[in-house]
């Protein structure tokens, strides 16, 4: 055998996978337009920096698929490990923005270890079901492993405070749980348990504008509902065709916050109109289809795993962040990936595609 | 190599993923017809909604509140005037122009306008009020009002707005206690984010306009409006416009002063011959201050608004120093009206009797110093050392071993070296120098020479203590009624604009002398002397009638080699101050005041009749009821007849190092 880092390569480069790759392309440089627009009041150095992060992100992107993901697999709880770790300490070291402990501050980027914990929960789950065969489906006693896998970093994510992120990580698990035969019945219990436990979350649990914000969607006259008013107002503004690139004047005039973090969709949807936004559903679900496709050719179970849940967080990021920007699911700080401006979100997008990746180039046998 | 598709688990996932993969393409057409409705179906309504939409905010400025003096007259109100603004995004060149013209605006002022306006058109667009009106000029003529107000509707981006400005009806009295306002700045609007301020607003700056403007100012009110580029309101203003959209304005409260505009009136005549000067005349039975005079002084209504650069550089040229309130924020040596405490601290620590005698032979000596007297005076007594204000006898009490000490001691007492505790324009505490002081300035720099008996002579004639003027009116005050020093008062009560009374003032009493009721009596008695006593250095200045005066004469050199801020010193500022304090009437004390001439001279010559025409005013005109009084008359002489026995002056000590 030669070397295994030469092999790597070669696969790389002989069985390269253009569609995945042109798709993701193609979406961060719809992201990087939309950016530019988006950033118009606030000077380019934001968009300078988006580009170095971007570039980064390919590198990580090529990286991760070069590596056989077997290897990735052999080491998947040792990544998970550092990376619960890199929760602790953020929870005892992280930088206070806004109220909540979510960042390191490294200097040019502030990195989110949640983001970074979507992928390796991702791995860590891809690795114990590879392991783990359930012939029969899988009830209770085999999901208490994933179960706790998900739930320590969840409850870590939680106390930072930052529930979009453990809600997002919660629904990437049981998108994962599904795929791997969970038994109905006992998805059944999940959701029932999860129902019970909503009024005791509801109450104690959310922290005072959190609750604001879901009242603000159940109510959209109340005061709290202005930041979704202002951004339906610019998306309807956009009409059929929109207003044309750098024209999103409505959603620029109001300043809503986090508009290139959490509401990039809102001035793309007025730039761009209803056309645009089929232009970027249809992106996703290209990308989203793909990778589920990859998923089914997949040659093992980690491999098809870890593709399952890459899509999964590909499509509750899209589907709850264009949810909130549309007015119907509570305002969250969730990101739409390839196109929100942020490093943690770029690297962890950019990762998860590099792992789909390498799956891609080593589902046919030789 | 691993066998691959030998997983049973496998082809699940992929059905599985198939369902997911559904699933996904049905929440996409979902959200998609989501978007349809919101784009398509309603897009041309929300199109509407936002498009080109100003939100307009509209201030309702609030009525700030009146000052009025103690017999209600109003000393400050507001009054409707008309301003000009522009709006900066929305100013055509034509329109520009017509305002040039009607406001007739100086050609480097239309320029300076004209660049405000391209500055503010190159600003970014701020958040929700879009555009900031930039103010042109205020109060304008009502002929530019009738020009601009028929031009109407064909002036895009020029405002003529209504407002209501300050005006102080009687023009400059009393203007260092009322204060005037003009136009916050950046840097306060910063520092008083919370208080709700706004740009262009008028904020209170000196005087009772500023100490009291939380109560004056009352809160601005506003109305916000959504308009479509051509000025046309919308309706869903709910939609757009986060939070309240209106408020009314509260009006702010009014004040009412302790202060008589007709006393006033009188004082500022009396010192119609002074170049600079003060007068504060306060109630010796409450504390209460009827009348502050600083000259010269300013006309409020000029400084209120915008002060054109002109009157600026004059006011601030001026080397009488208008804006200078000299009754609280200037410190004078207080000369011989100093002698009361020189006395009080004598008598009361038992170092004379009334009935002691010191020669005065026209100067003091020690060492190898002479102290200068005023002239020769002969053998003299307190009385007669008050009286015809003799230096040498305070001079021998000046020498006393620990004297300085004990003179500060008893200023203090009595007020000196402390704010009176008014709070008003930054009053000043002035200065009691110590022996302590003297040494700390010797430690701190060896040229220094420390304290030496001569600081204590100096002291004991008060060329050492500095004062202000309304510490002095205060402490005739307590002499005057018997020993209480009052906390000087300028407001007597607020009221709410329905007339409820927010804070009503009584009198305080800041400290009982620790004097006897007898050696007060004493003091009095040589007061009334000086101007009642034909030897006495305010007698040619006495009313002519019946109104019996008691107060102390004093003639404050000048230091003489400081010039202010450095100036080279004029003639003019070597001539000593004119001071005279006193109280009358001198049976039945109703009022104290306290007078000083800047540079003025001799103090019975010049301040003295100013007091007196004061004191004569006040009862004459102001209040003749408080005339009535007891004659205090002349102390029958025993002692100054009579050959003296010779009791040997108390022989000046040299003092222990």
């Amino acid at each position: 055998m030669m070397g295994s880092r030469a092999i790597a390569w070669r696969k790389l480069r002989f069985r390269f996978d253009w569609t995945l790759t042109l798709a993701m392309l193609a979406m961060v440089a719809l992201g990087l337009v939309n950016l530019w627009s988006a950033l118009q009041d606030r000077g380019p150095h934001l968009f300078s920096k988006q580009i170095s992060l971007l570039a980064l992100g390919l590198g990580v992107f090529l990286a991760v698929a070069a590596l056989d993901y077997r290897a990735i697999s052999r080491i998947g709880y040792v990544l998970y490990g550092i990376g619960t770790f890199l929760l602790v300490a953020v929870l005892l070291f992280g930088r206070v923005v806004g109220g909540a402990r979510r960042w390191f501050d490294l200097g040019p980027i502030h990195l989110q270890p949640s983001e970074l914990m979507k992928v390796l929960i991702i791995v860590a789950l891809g690795k114990y079901l590879n392991e783990s065969s359930a012939q029969e489906g899988r009830s209770f006693r085999h999901v208490a492993i994933p179960v706790g896998i998900v739930s320590l970093p969840v409850l870590m994510i939680a106390r930072q405070p930052d529930l979009g992120t453990a809600f997002m990580i919660f629904l990437i698990f049981i998108t994962v749980m599904l795929m791997a035969r969970l038994r109905l019945k006992t998805l059944g219990a999940i959701m029932g348990l999860a129902l019970v436990s909503a009024s005791p979350i509801w109450r104690y649990g959310l922290h005072e504008y959190q609750r604001k914000r879901v009242e603000a969607l159940l109510n959209p006259a109340s005061a709290d509902a202005w930041q979704s008013r202002q951004a339906l107002n610019a998306i309807g503004s956009g009409r059929f065709m929109g207003k044309g690139f750098l024209q999103a004047t409505q959603i620029r005039i109001r300043r809503l916050p986090a508009l290139w973090t959490d509401f990039p969709f809102a001035v793309w949807a007025e730039e761009w109109g209803f056309v645009g936004c089929l232009i970027v559903l249809a992106g996703y679900l290209v990308l989203i289809l793909w990778i589920l496709k990859i998923a089914g050719e997949a040659r093992d179970r980690f491999g098809a795993t870890v593709c399952v849940g890459v899509a999964a967080m590909l499509f509750w990021h899209v589907a709850v962040n264009v949810g909130m920007v549309i007015g119907v699911l509570p305002v969250v700080g969730v990101t739409l990936p390839l196109i929100s401006y942020g490093g943690s979100s770029v690297l962890t997008i950019m990762a998860a595609l590099g792992l789909v990746m390498n799956v891609s180039i080593r589902r046919f046998a030789y | 190599m691993e066998i691959t598709g030998q997983d049973a688990e496998l082809p699940e996932i992929r059905r599985r993923s198939r369902l997911f993969a559904l699933f996904a393409v049905l929440i996409f057409v979902l959200i998609a017809c989501r978007l349809f409705y919101l784009q398509v179906i309603e897009g041309d309504a929300f199109y509407k909604l936002t498009s080109d939409s100003i939100i307009r905010t509209v201030t309702k400025p609030a009525v700030r509140g009146e000052i009025r003096d103690r017999k209600n007259r109003v000393l400050a109100r507001m009054r409707p005037s008309a301003n000009v603004y522009v709006l900066p995004r929305e100013l055509v060149a034509e329109s520009f122009e017509r305002v040039r013209t009607a406001l007739d605006l100086a050609p480097d002022e239309a320029a300076d306008l004209w660049e405000r306006v391209q500055a503010e058109r190159r600003a970014p667009v701020n958040e929700k009020e879009r555009e900031r009106p930039l103010s042109v000029r205020e109060d304008i003529s009502r002929n530019a009002q009738a020009i601009l107000e028929e031009a109407g509707a064909d002036l895009p981006g020029v405002r003529l707005e209504h407002a209501i400005r300050r005006d102080y009806p009687f023009g400059a009295a009393a203007a260092h206690v009322l204060g005037y306002m003009n136009e916050i700045s950046g840097e306060e609007l910063r520092a008083k984010k919370q208080e709700n301020y706004r740009a262009g607003d008028l904020v209170g700056r000196v005087g009772i306009e500023r100490q009291l403007e939380g109560y004056l100012r009352g809160r601005t009110g506003f109305q916000k409006v959504v308009v479509d580029r051509r000025g046309i309101p919308k309706t869903n203003i709910r939609e757009l416009v986060e939070g309240a959209i209106k408020q009314d304005p509260i009006p702010g409260n009014n004040v009412f002063l302790t202060m008589d505009m007709d006393l006033q009136r009188i004082s500022e005549r009396a010192l119609r011959n002074a170049n600079a000067g003060a007068a504060v005349v306060v109630d010796v039975s409450t504390g209460r201050i009827l009348a502050a005079v600083s000259k010269p002084g300013f006309d409020p209504n000029e400084m209120s608004g915008h002060l054109s650069s002109e009157a600026q550089a004059r006011i601030l040229a001026d080397r009488f120093h208008p804006l200078r309130d000299k009754v609280l924020t200037e410190t004078y040596f207080p000369g011989s009206t100093f002698k009361v405490v020189t006395a009080l601290a004598a008598l009361e620590d038992k170092l004379i009797s009334p009935d002691e005698h010191a020669k005065c032979h026209g100067y003091f000596e020690i060492g190898r110093r002479r102290f200068k007297c005023t002239k020769t005076h002969g053998v003299v007594a307190l009385y007669d050392a008050i009286v015809q204000s003799c230096n040498v006898y305070f001079y021998e009490l000046g020498a006393r071993p620990g004297m300085l000490d004990r003179l500060a001691r008893f200023g203090t007492d009595m007020g000196l070296g402390a704010p009176t505790g008014l709070g008003l324009n930054g009053e000043e505490a002035g200065f009691i120098a110590t022996e302590e002081w003297y040494r700390e300035q010797k430690r701190l720099n060896p040229k220094n020479e420390g304290f030496q008996v001569g600081h204590a002579l100096n002291a004991a004639i008060g060329q050492e203590t500095r004062v202000t003027l309304l510490q002095m009116a205060m402490l005739y005050a307590a002499i005057a009624n018997g020993g209480k020093l009052w906390l000087p008062q300028l407001v007597e009560r607020i009221e709410a604009p329905s007339g409820q009374i927010l804070e009503d003032f009584p009198p305080r009493v800041r400290r009982e002398l620790s004097v006897t009721a007898d050696n007060l009596a004493l003091v009095r008695q040589a007061l009334v002397g000086v101007v009642n006593e034909s030897k006495g250095t305010a007698y040619k200045a006495r009313p002519d009638d019946d109104l019996e005066v008691a107060g102390k004469t004093g003639t404050a050199q000048v230091l003489r080699h400081m010039g202010r801020r450095g100036e080279p010193i004029t003639s003019y500022e070597q001539n000593d101050h004119a001071w005279f304090a006193g109280f009358a009437p001198a049976g039945n004390p109703r009022i104290a005041f306290a007078v000083l001439v800047e540079h003025g001279g001799h103090g019975g010559e010049v301040a003295a009749p100013v007091a007196m025409e004061i004191a004569h005013g006040y009862f004459e005109s102001v209040a003749p009821a408080d005339r009535a009084a007891p004659r205090v008359g002349l102390p029958r002489r025993r002692s100054l007849r009579a050959p003296v026995p010779a009791p040997e002056p108390a022989a000046p000590l040299e003092p222990t190092p």
